[in-house]
């Protein structure tokens, strides 16, 4: 199966539980397994080719400029995790099928599911950092989601937060180190990179990009001083903790740090960082899961302490380090996964996860009771489970690594974070299985139903198997693994139980007697730790989130503070700004052009341009004085680009101009008629300092341009020359929109709907907040007219509409060859309804109006689409244009053009996007259920004998 | 038979002209509203009318075709003018005048401007 396919199946398949869902929920889990399994099998395809040595490669050229390719390739590594990642997924999904209960929305969980596990396949398929980036983004955007998937847990909510934010600044770190990388190595191929060694080392950026990609590495896997967020993960279902926060995505950070150990290890740099922070973390992480309580919360920092354990292995730099790191990832992710399982199955048949409610499981719960103490054995460490195996080469390669000249200090650290590892794992038995039976459990606990205890069962069965035959079961991915971490060559190595009296094994033996005796002493222990103060990282956290917050909120408040003077103060200035630096910086060139003499008609329309304009100044506190005025300009505007041979401009401005005066009347309906006084005199000195300086700043740029040629060629010749032999059409401004910028038109057109839908969906939530019952009940400032709707407006509206929307077919068909076109024809559409809402009312209007505005502009775009993918059939570019002529009998010749199509999708756009902006307008006024009295539907033989009541 | 046509665009285009002057003035001059509202219809029906008819003249008789935009901005003038003119007339009433100063409506209750009153009044 092709690589593409592997990393796409589960983003595609996110969707099926979603809708399954319907189907019930064995139905929705089912189809989340298939998925995982095709993907699965998709991968085991490859393993045989893998395992002897070859790397499998899918190449896709995607922005090659930037160097974003979607190349994805499959050595050991990218086997190890992503089978890790689709078979640990699929026991998950079975688990989490019995799990979650009734009233957990169950396609949703399987759907997020299903994107994290594709996000994570992409980041250990990935052949291209750029693209691993986007993948990296989308497991922490992903996991998000799924640590709040109970969202009406505040902890559930904080927790995921607080991961989103650390795990996303991390990620912001690592797109500045990865980009460093790339461009230290001249490449973001991964495979180019990685054959890169000396060169990356000996740059003098070797070290920010290695800082800038650890700390991704770092907070992803929870490293020392980032591994707070992982314990507050846990108020994620138990499935979601079992699978992202043992088995995969804290696992992303050590993929990382593996996948680039070729380049980036075996620098002193690389050595005391990495390593360093993996010791620190290791004995930190298992010190405070010992005297953790809730399950779920201990498993969380023994997590941390063995995702330090392998951090340090691979800060160790040796290849031995790196195949103990491999064995120690796929150990945990065996036994960490069923240990949260069990506590997950404690958890739903107890009713608690407290350890110290706990206790004497044994016997009520057998099955569990032996999985949970095989894997918990593994994890501490006890022959002959797999856990042993690669903690003794841990302590195998701890014993001979000094770190700075300091022989002891290692390997002692080590032993000690293994005997706290014992510690807890005997803990986690011991205080939850053993002992006496009580009888004060909030529930009876009682053994699951298999499809809860399968999914850990097998799991512990692979801890024994691998510890038991180590090199038969594992042996194979180990080797392939570790060979890809270290480029190719691998020191000699036996994967058994029995080395001999070596040191490790004497370590060992010490980290076990010692976890005994830690437990037998925990009582003890536990009394000093809770009265010994210690920093709470939450606090820490929410103070840091508290000031940033803080600042930014003054921030806001200062530059975003609603006023929209402000906003346009800041707006000139900062342009102003600008442009004098521009002024002073640049040179300008002689002037080519002789002035022209000004003609009468220019002249008179410049006048009334400015004498409106002063006019606005004086009244603008009248407020329908000041939209008159507006008019005023818009219709000389107008005028003046007809003048100046543009129709299609003046045609678009002059409809452009109506319907904004419509929407601005509609929302002076509700403000009053006069703006209060509230400039200070120091205010208004300034917004007049900035508007005269913006305006004779324009001005007079307008006038530098117009008096010199231009320094390069204008594309307007390639535009008139290719308009009818490249478009088919003769109107250029149309050819424009709809051919050659057909892009910009059908992203312009997307802006426009999504304006439109914010305009209603605000609309929507202010009408359903107390503001409805205000507008209501609101006093109007002046007397109203008593006829709202006047007998003869309502009589020439209803002749007219028919006419306009003729009208608006005319200017709509001819759009290619002479001025028209879809948006103006949509503006013209639009005002043939509006006309109605004027005239005859809104509830008059809205109940002849069948089709909602919202399924018109979705139409809209979508006919548009659908025509520029039209061009794909004949293995063209996006939104290539076609035309050729028709001859039907009894017609003359004409020409049909995909364009027209395209222009239509356009119209639709436009007319839903202003009538949902006029409606939601309308919409305050409204009152539902209140008839309008004076529309024409008032029956004229009211005042007659009614021979049948109903027509009254 | 050229210059009679001649003659008679000349004829239409000075009574447009005469019109549309007389009617600029009388907005001017005018005292009332009500008054004023005369003026522009002048115009509006005679004048641009005029102007109409002379441009069909010409087209028919210069040009040797028939053209019928003229019919068209007739009838879209015949439809407006009203209209701006009752909105006018309407806006008047509403500001100026009380349902006491108006002569009676007849059946229809009140003046429909002052309709908003008659629960109040």
């Amino acid at each position: 199966m092709s690589l593409f396919l592997i990393a796409a199946l589960p983003f595609l398949g996110a969707c099926f539980p979603a809708l399954l869902i319907r189907a019930g929920r064995n139905a929705s889990a089912m189809s989340a397994g298939a998925v995982s399994l095709l993907a699965l099998i998709g991968l085991l395809i490859h393993a045989p080719s893998v395992l002897r040595g070859e790397v499998i490669a899918a190449r896709l050229d995607w922005l090659p400029e930037l160097g974003l390719n979607a190349n994805f390739f499959l050595d050991g590594l990218g086997l190890l995790f992503a089978g890790l990642i689709l078979g640990i997924g699929i026991l998950i999904i079975l688990y989490a099928r019995f799990y979650l209960s009734r009233e957990d929305p169950m396609g949703q969980f399987y759907c997020y599911l299903l994107l994290f596990q594709g996000a994570m396949v992409g980041i250990v398929l990935s052949d291209n950092i750029l693209l691993l980036l986007v993948f990296w983004e989308l497991t922490s955007l992903s996991s998000f989601l799924l640590i709040g998937y109970w969202r009406h847990l505040p902890e559930g909510r904080q927790g995921a937060r607080m991961a989103l934010i650390v795990t996303g600044a991390g990620g912001l770190a690592m797109i500045g180190g990865m980009l460093i990388l790339g461009n230290i190595a001249g490449s973001y191929d991964l495979t180019v990179i990685l054959q890169q060694r000396d060169l990356i080392q000996t740059s003098p950026l070797y070290l920010p990009a290695l800082i800038l990609i650890l700390i991704g590495a770092f907070t992803k896997s929870a490293q020392f001083p980032f591994h707070f967020w992982l314990p507050h993960a846990m108020a994620a279902p138990t499935p979601v903790s079992a699978y992202l926060h043992s088995a995969t995505m804290v696992k992303a950070g050590l993929f990382l740090m593996a996948r680039l150990w070729p380049v980036m290890a075996g620098t002193d740099a690389w050595f005391y960082i990495v390593a360093t922070t993996g010791l620190v973390t290791m004995v930190l992480g298992a010190v405070i899961a010992l005297f953790k309580d809730d399950l779920k919360a201990l498993l969380a920092f023994s997590t941390v302490s063995h995702l330090g354990l392998i951090t340090m292995l691979l800060g160790f730099g040796t290849g031995m380090a790196a195949v103990a790191a491999v064995f120690h990832i796929i150990n945990h992710a065996t036994f960490k996964a069923a240990l949260f399982m069990t506590a997950g199955i404690v958890d739903h048949e107890a009713h608690t996860r407290d350890i110290k409610r706990l206790g004497g499981l044994r016997r009520l719960m057998p099955v569990t009771f032996t999985i949970a103490a095989v894997a918990s054995l593994s994890m501490a460490g006890l022959i002959p489970l797999n856990g042993y195996l690669s903690k003794e080469m841990m302590l195998e390669e701890a014993a001979h690594t000094a770190w700075l000249q300091s022989t002891w200090l290692v390997p002692a650290l080590a032993t000690f974070g293994a005997l706290l590892s014992a510690a807890y794992s005997f803990r986690y038995v011991a205080h939850v299985f053993l002992g006496p039976e009580r009888d004060d459990y909030p529930s009876h606990p009682h053994d699951p139903g298999a499809g809860m205890w399968l999914a850990p069962a097998f799991l512990v069965s692979l801890v024994v198997l691998i510890g038991l035959f180590p090199e038969t079961v594992a042996g194979g991915i180990v080797a392939a693994a570790a060979g890809a971490v270290t480029g190719g060559d691998l020191p000699e190595y036996h994967l058994k139980l029995w080395h001999g009296l070596t040191p490790a094994f004497y370590m060992s033996a010490v980290a076990l007697s010692g976890g005994l005796m830690l437990l037998w002493g925990h009582a003890h222990l536990n009394r000093a730790w809770t009265n010994s103060p210690r920093p709470e990282a939450k606090t820490i956290f929410d103070a840091i989130v508290g000031t940033a917050t803080r600042i930014s909120r003054i921030l806001t408040d200062r530059l975003h503070d609603g006023a929209l003077t402000r906003y346009a103060a800041i707006f000139v200035a900062f342009t102003l700004g600008l442009a004098g630096y521009a002024w002073l910086s640049g040179t300008l060139g002689p002037q080519t052009r002789a002035p022209l003499e000004i003609a009468a008609l220019p002249l008179i329309g410049w006048i009334g341009v400015i004498v409106s304009t002063v006019l606005m100044v004086a009244f603008h506190r009248r407020r329908l004085l000041a939209l008159i005025l507006m008019g005023v300009v818009g219709l000389v505007v107008s005028v003046s680009f007809n003048y100046l041979s543009a129709p299609d401009l003046a045609l678009t401005q002059i409809s452009v101009e109506v319907v904004t005066i419509v929407l601005m009347l509609l929302a002076l309906n509700f403000m009053p008629k006069e703006t209060p006084r509230e400039s200070s005199p120091v205010r208004k000195t300034r917004d007049a300092v900035l508007s005269i300086g913006a305006g004779l700043g324009v001005g007079g740029l307008i006038y530098a341009l117009m008096r010199r040629d231009f320094d390069l060629p204008t594309i307007s010749e390639y535009h008139l020359n290719n308009s009818y032999s490249g478009g088919g059409g003769t109107n250029v401004v149309n050819v424009i929109l709809v051919d050659f910028r057909g892009f910009d038109t059908f992203g312009e057109i997307t802006v426009l709907g999504i304006a439109a839908i914010v305009i209603f969906a605000v609309t929507q939530a202010v009408l359903s907040g107390p503001v409805r019952g205000r507008l209501l009940n609101r006093k109007p400032d002046a007397p109203q007219s008593g006829d709202a709707h006047p007998l003869m407006m309502v009589v020439v509206t209803r002749m007219m509409m028919p006419v306009a929307l003729m009208v608006a077919a005319f200017i709509f068909f001819r759009g290619h060859n002479l001025p028209g076109g879809g948006f103006i024809a949509g503006l013209i559409a639009a005002i043939a309804v509006v006309m109605q809402y004027m005239a005859s009312g809104f509830g008059w209007a809205a109940e002849r109006q069948h089709v909602p505005y919202h399924g018109i502009i979705g139409s809209g775009v979508l006919v548009a689409a659908v025509t520029g993918m039209g061009a794909w059939l004949a293995g063209e570019p996006f939104l290539t244009s076609a035309f050729g002529y028709v001859h039907l009998p009894g017609l003359e010749k004409f020409e049909l053009a995909t364009a027209a199509l395209f222009d239509l999708g356009v119209f639709l756009a436009v007319v839903g996007a202003v009538m949902l902006a006029l409606e939601s307008f309308s919409r305050f006024a409204w009152q539902p259920g209140i008839a309008p009295e004076h529309a024409m539907d008032i029956n004229p033989a009211r005042d007659l004998d009614p021979k049948n009541p109903e027509e009254v | 038979m050229q210059d009679v046509m001649e003659y008679l665009i000349a004829l239409f285009l000075i009574v447009s002209g005469v019109f549309g002057l007389v009617g600029s003035f009388g907005l001017l001059k005018l005292g009332d509203p009500m008054s004023r509202l005369h003026a522009p219809t002048k115009a509006t029906t005679l004048g641009v009318g005029g102007v109409l008819i002379a441009s069909m003249i010409h087209a028919i008789a210069l040009e040797g075709k028939a053209s019928f935009h003229e019919l068209l901005i007739t009838l879209f003038l015949f439809l407006t003018a009203p209209i701006t003119a009752n909105f006018i007339a309407k806006v008047h009433i509403h500001r100026n005048e009380t349902p006491q100063s108006m002569p009676p409506a007849g059946e229809d209750r009140l003046w429909a401007t002052h309709d908003v009153d008659k629960e109040t009044a």
